[in-house]
């Protein structure tokens, strides 16, 4: 049997229109093809379950759609899905506000009287301005 | 066209006899139902197909996948190919796409199979393993070999059919089609 007659003795194999070959060689394919399929299956969809499949996949494209609206850093403001956001923001201000403005309230100062007082009133200056920044911050997300 | 337009459309006043070519002209003049019949038409062999290739329980997620890259690549469609021919094409990027996130998760093929997993799809675990195995070889055929299978096997073409898809005469598709399974049958017994 030559590749030819190979071919085509597969082929109508798979169509159903001849029977087992006595070759060795395309028993093996023949095995292969009657595995195939009889492992996977290649049935559709009846209309019943192209029918569910339709209303999930509109389902899925709708809360698809509303997640890509919400842009990722106002989601990650949102303080009241995430509270734990806004508490580690607090802190942190907190501590930025704390490490700016303590060295100003020390009593007794710096040596150098000069310069330490336009360090006491730089750094008075930021830690007003991030506290207000905070505030108007927390006003912004309150009003929406 | 955005998919929350296509969603707000669900009425279905077209016809099922409409080609392929018009419903994709409607749909691109903001008749968004023509989508669902496009769907309906197409779903029997994107899905076939998909299940050939892809874990049971990943069949529906990837076909959705697939309609939806339909849906927004749709308004580009120039109809230089067939729509079917499209989509086909289409299916095996996501098919593609799913095995490359399955691979970067280090996911393995041949997961095991639980009990209830079985029961759920009416099958006996032997069976499952034995179609994962199957499309595993399948996967690491080359693409011209595992796409003949698919088109006969998955989508029950016809060798002429074949041929005339992959603009070859029928000799050299039923040649192409036994050294598939030839190549297969190598993968399986490795």
């Amino acid at each position: 049997m030559n590749d030819i007659d190979k071919d085509n003795h597969i082929a109508d194999f798979v169509d159903g229109k001849t029977a087992s070959s006595p070759d060795p060689e395309l028993v093996q394919l023949e095995e292969t093809i009657l595995r195939l399929k009889s492992t996977l299956p290649s049935d559709a969809p009846d209309i019943a379950k192209s029918k569910q499949m339709l209303v999930r996949l509109k389902a899925r494209m709708k809360r698809e759609e509303e997640t890509k609206k919400i842009p990722f850093w106002k989601k990650l403001f949102n303080f009241q899905a995430n509270p734990q956001v806004g508490m580690i923001l607090a802190v942190a201000m907190i501590l930025i506000i704390a490490i700016i403005t303590v060295p100003s309230l020390e009593i007794g100062g710096s040596s150098n009287p000069v310069t330490g007082t336009a360090n006491n009133s730089t750094s008075l200056l930021i830690g007003g301005g991030l506290i207000g920044i905070l505030l108007l911050v927390y006003w912004i997300f309150r009003k929406k | 066209m955005s998919t929350t337009k296509y969603m707000e459309n669900t009425s279905n006043p077209l016809s099922t006899e409409a080609s392929d070519e018009t419903l994709i002209g409607q749909f691109k003049a903001g008749k968004t139902e023509a989508f669902d019949f496009l769907y309906h038409r197409h779903l029997p062999s994107v899905y076939k197909r998909v299940r050939y290739v892809v874990p049971e329980n990943d069949v529906e997620d990837v076909t959705q996948e697939i309609f939806i890259a339909a849906i927004k690549s749709l308004p580009s469609f120039r109809g230089d190919s067939q729509f079917s021919t499209w989509l086909r094409t289409l299916t095996n990027h996501k098919v593609a796409e799913f095995y490359r996130k399955r691979t970067r998760k280090q996911e393995p093929m041949l997961a095991p199979l639980s009990d209830a997993n079985a029961k759920i799809t009416g099958n006996t675990s032997k069976t499952m393993e034995e179609r994962v195995y199957l499309q595993r070889a399948l996967h690491e055929l080359p693409e011209n070999y595992r796409e003949v299978l698919l088109l006969r096997f998955a989508e029950d073409l016809q060798f002429n059919e074949i041929a005339s898809l992959t603009n070859q005469n029928l000799e050299a598709t039923k040649s192409l089609f036994r050294r598939a399974v030839a190549a297969l049958r190598a993968h399986l017994d490795k």
